[in-house]
């Protein structure tokens, strides 16, 4: 069977944010239909397109890198299936690039993340993400299927960048992504939470990369 | 910006989705260059709102004109409703994100009864004033009503400035018409008003003034301002030819009709005597095979839905079902889309169209019975016998089905022990007869789930002048039915009785009940028709201290020469009609279907023309 393999970038900026990770798998299925692009179907007793995300993206995340994986029944060339979904992709998403599938999903390694907390006294809270930053370890409590455990946060995340603005500390980082862990950065706006008597609000929270192990771009 | 003040919330608050417009198919426009701005609010959350098919239409078709924007409005959820009210969010419709109270129409559509509330609760959150009486003399700000329920529009006469009766497609534009010229010369309020209510179907409730006898009926109706004395509904004379939308708004979460809906037919040829749908649609019009298809292949391709379902009072009664089916299953089948077909009788569910839906997906199968024994089937014209019933069953079992529900109601006229007890035998002999069948599906046992609703009486239908069973004679046939079922191979459920009293009054209530919807939302009330917020206890309050007797509403028969309170509303069917079929239904008599036989309800003859 002839079948054709693809790898999609899209962001998924605006109001797209509101679109859950299980609304957005609907959103998907309706966008291919409207295309009319030839999706591949599964053969069972209930064929449906096949598509996946690489990854789930948290309600109110907005991101400029999602992967959506689908394959088609034909050749057709990559700018071609592009357009033809951003003709009749909702407001917010856009897909940004369309290329072979290179490597597997389970190269995935690693997300970056940006965000900005805004607060009435940035001087002060820079002060305090900076001493959290430099602490030894950062335990938060994350919910997993066995309970509530607690986890140090500390060893696998990476900060790149940390700015004070006139109303906000802007910060980017690494954290792990993929089938084995996977660590939000609300995770580190809570342990902030529990340092800081400074009240602060988070905006813009932003996927800006999927990456391998060795920190390249995953494609 | 308000939508900066909504987004700062909207990740508190349960499917913000919901909130913030933005989906694929809604209609934005440059207010700069609109006219005239048209908030059609549903008055109950989006997931059940972004269902309903009149909006949709009524949507697409404003927004067809240049200078008029139609924008959706919804109910907000419980918590998204604290969020509005504590940081001063007004309710806003979801194209723009501009707050509601600056539009020129404020349109409600009235589905049911259990929705009153919310339109009080939609307004006051919007910030308009909740009494009509209470708007300014400027003309902005026109709360108008559509849909079944304003056929007796009077228990929320005192909220709304203008009711229109009938199907809106015209008329809607015909209003929005008058206003814009009337903007124009700078017209006030009640001159718009004035104007508008020499319109063919639209009732402006405040020119009306209902004078009582002493016994709390009705004695006349005084009409002022040169408002008709009776108003008409309106209809769309060529049905094959009305505007229907070729796209529609399509949600990112999930609402309950989440697919594209054809309409297939308007009105109802059967005259089940208690179904109000059936007589206030009439007259019966169709749309071709043809057109059908053309809008749903139209729709699938603009939507991107994998799903059809076929809208109407009852599919299988159009005269090209057949061909209809075959056209639409050849395109559906092809681009792998789902038909569903709700809406099925008994009396004509061929072993074909059986066939038909089979080779789509396998459902459950529904059927609406609606009385246990073959009198009382007679009495409330549901043309169905038992033998067709059982027909029906053992097309369904022979065809792999193991499991049947079965709808009745309680409470119907002339309903004795004997028609409940008729229920659980009716069930039993649809089990023996799965037992009997030889060629049964394999090692499976049969389910009959057996739903119960209370029977509310309704304006417009020949049942509109009886009264109500009370809540001690429907616990007793409850106890009844249950006692009578011997077997785990039927379930049985019911319908809380409450809600169909509330129903009964809010359906068949009079102008005086306009402050005891007011009461009763002040205390609270609102999502009636949701379990976990229907508080029948502040209803009760708020009627009596309204000084208002329930029973006289809901238990008590309405005579044939009393002036009902929607006496005024011309929905076509006479009142003759209606009298002479109540009295037919005491005989236990019949009236074959309008295609059989014509049974003079009159609609034909006000509109002109022979139905077939």
């Amino acid at each position: 069977m002839f079948l054709i393999r693809v790898r999609a970038t899209f962001e998924k900026c605006g109001r797209a944010k509101y679109i859950s990770h299980l609304d957005l798998n609907r959103c998907m299925l309706r966008t291919f239909r409207r295309s009319r692009l030839p999706i591949w179907y599964t053969e069972g007793f209930n064929p449906h397109p096949y598509y996946s995300f690489a990854l789930a993206l948290s309600l109110g995340f907005e991101s400029s890198c999602e992967i959506l994986d689908f394959n088609l029944n034909e050749d057709i060339p990559f700018d071609e299936i592009k357009d033809k979904l951003n003709s009749v992709m909702p407001e917010g998403m856009r897909i940004i690039k369309v290329a072979e599938q290179k490597q597997k999903i389970t190269a995935i390694a690693k997300a970056e993340y940006s965000f900005s907390l805004v607060s009435d006294a940035v001087d002060s809270l820079y002060a305090d993400v900076n001493k959290l930053i430099a602490s030894p370890e950062i335990l938060i409590e994350k919910k997993t299927k066995k309970g509530i455990k607690t986890v140090d946060i500390k060893p696998d995340m990476e900060i790149l960048t940390c700015n004070k603005t006139e109303r906000s500390v802007d910060i980017s980082m690494y954290l792990p992504a993929g089938t084995q862990t996977n660590y939000n950065p609300t995770l580190f706006i809570e342990a902030l939470k529990k340092t800081t008597d400074i009240a602060f609000e988070t905006e813009n929270i932003r996927r800006t990369a999927i990456l391998c192990a060795d920190n390249t771009v995953f494609e | 910006m308000l939508k900066d003040k909504i987004e700062k919330h909207l990740l508190e608050v349960q499917k913000p989705s919901r909130y913030i417009g933005g989906e694929v198919g809604s209609v934005i426009k440059d207010k700069s260059k609109v006219d005239v701005r048209f908030a059609f609010c549903f008055p109950d959350t989006y997931d059940i709102g972004m269902s309903h098919l009149g909006m949709k239409i009524l949507y697409s078709l404003t927004n067809e004109r240049e200078n008029y924007w139609c924008e959706r409005c919804f109910a907000p959820s419980e918590d998204f409703e604290a969020v509005m009210r504590e940081n001063d969010i007004p309710l806003y419709a979801l194209e723009s994100l501009d707050p509601i109270k600056d539009f020129d129409f404020i349109g409600f559509t009235m589905q049911y009864e259990l929705s009153y509330a919310n339109v009080l609760n939609m307004l006051d959150l919007a910030g308009i004033p909740i009494f009509s009486k209470d708007r300014t003399q400027e003309l902005t700000q026109i709360v108008i009503a559509g849909g079944p329920c304003v056929c007796n529009p009077e228990p929320l006469a005192d909220f709304f400035d203008i009711c229109v009766l009938g199907e809106g497609e015209e008329v809607n534009l015909e209003l929005m018409d008058l206003y814009y010229e009337l903007k124009k010369e700078g017209a006030t309020r009640d001159e718009f008003l004035r104007k508008a209510c020499q319109i063919e179907g639209v009732y402006v409730p405040k020119f009306y003034e209902f004078v009582y006898k002493d016994d709390g009926t009705i004695d006349h109706i005084e009409t002022t301002n040169g408002a008709p004395e009776v108003i008409r509904k309106r209809i769309i004379r060529d049905l094959d030819k009305v505007y229907y939308p070729d796209n529609f708004v399509v949600p990112f979460t999930e609402i309950v009709q989440d697919r594209v809906s054809v309409e297939v037919l308007r009105g109802c040829i059967r005259g089940c005597r208690f179904c109000q749908a059936g007589f206030i649609y009439r007259p019966f019009r169709e749309k071709h095979a043809e057109t059908v298809c053309r809008s749903a292949k139209n729709l699938c391709k603009n939507t991107g839905y994998d799903e059809i379902s076929l809208a109407s009072l009852s599919t299988s009664d159009h005269s090209e079902i057949d061909p209809m089916l075959t056209k639409l299953l050849d395109y559906t089948v092809s681009e792998k889309i789902n038909l569903s077909l709700p809406s099925l009788r008994v009396d004509n569910f061929s072993e074909s169209l059986l066939e038909k839906i089979k080779r789509v997906r396998k459902s459950g199968l529904t059927f609406a019975a609606e009385g246990g024994t073959q009198r009382l089937r007679d009495v409330i014209n549901k043309n169905v016998s038992e033998e067709e019933i059982m027909n029906t069953c053992r097309i369904a079992f022979e065809g792999g089905y193991s499991s049947v529900k079965l709808y009745f109601m309680m409470g119907l006229p002339t309903e004795t022990d004997e028609d409940i007890v008729g229920i659980a035998e009716l069930a039993n002999r649809i089990i023996d007869l799965y037992y009997s069948i030889e060629n049964r599906p394999k090692g499976r046992g049969v389910q009959i789930s057996i739903s119960c609703a209370t029977f509310v009486p309704k304006p417009f239908t020949p049942f509109q002048f009886e009264p109500q069973d009370t809540r001690e004679m429907i616990e007793h046939k409850q106890k009844l039915l249950l006692d009578s079922i011997k077997t785990k191979k039927i379930k049985v459920s019911y319908h809380n009785p409450d809600v169909s009293m509330l129903e009964v009054i809010l359906a068949k209530g009079d102008r005086r009940l306009c402050k005891a919807v007011y009461a009763a939302w002040k205390k609270g009330c609102k999502f009636d028709s949701w379990d976990e917020y229907f508080h029948f206890d502040k209803w009760l309050e708020a009627f009596e201290e309204c000084g208002i007797d329930t029973s006289f509403y809901a238990n008590r028969r309405f005579e044939y020469d009393e002036i009902l309170p929607w006496d005024h509303l011309d929905y076509l069917v006479s009142k003759e009609f209606l009298v002479r079929e109540n009295k037919t239904a005491r005989q236990s008599k019949t009236t074959p279907n309008c295609r059989l036989r014509c049974s003079g309800c009159g609609v034909n003859k006000k509109v002109g023309r022979e139905c077939f």
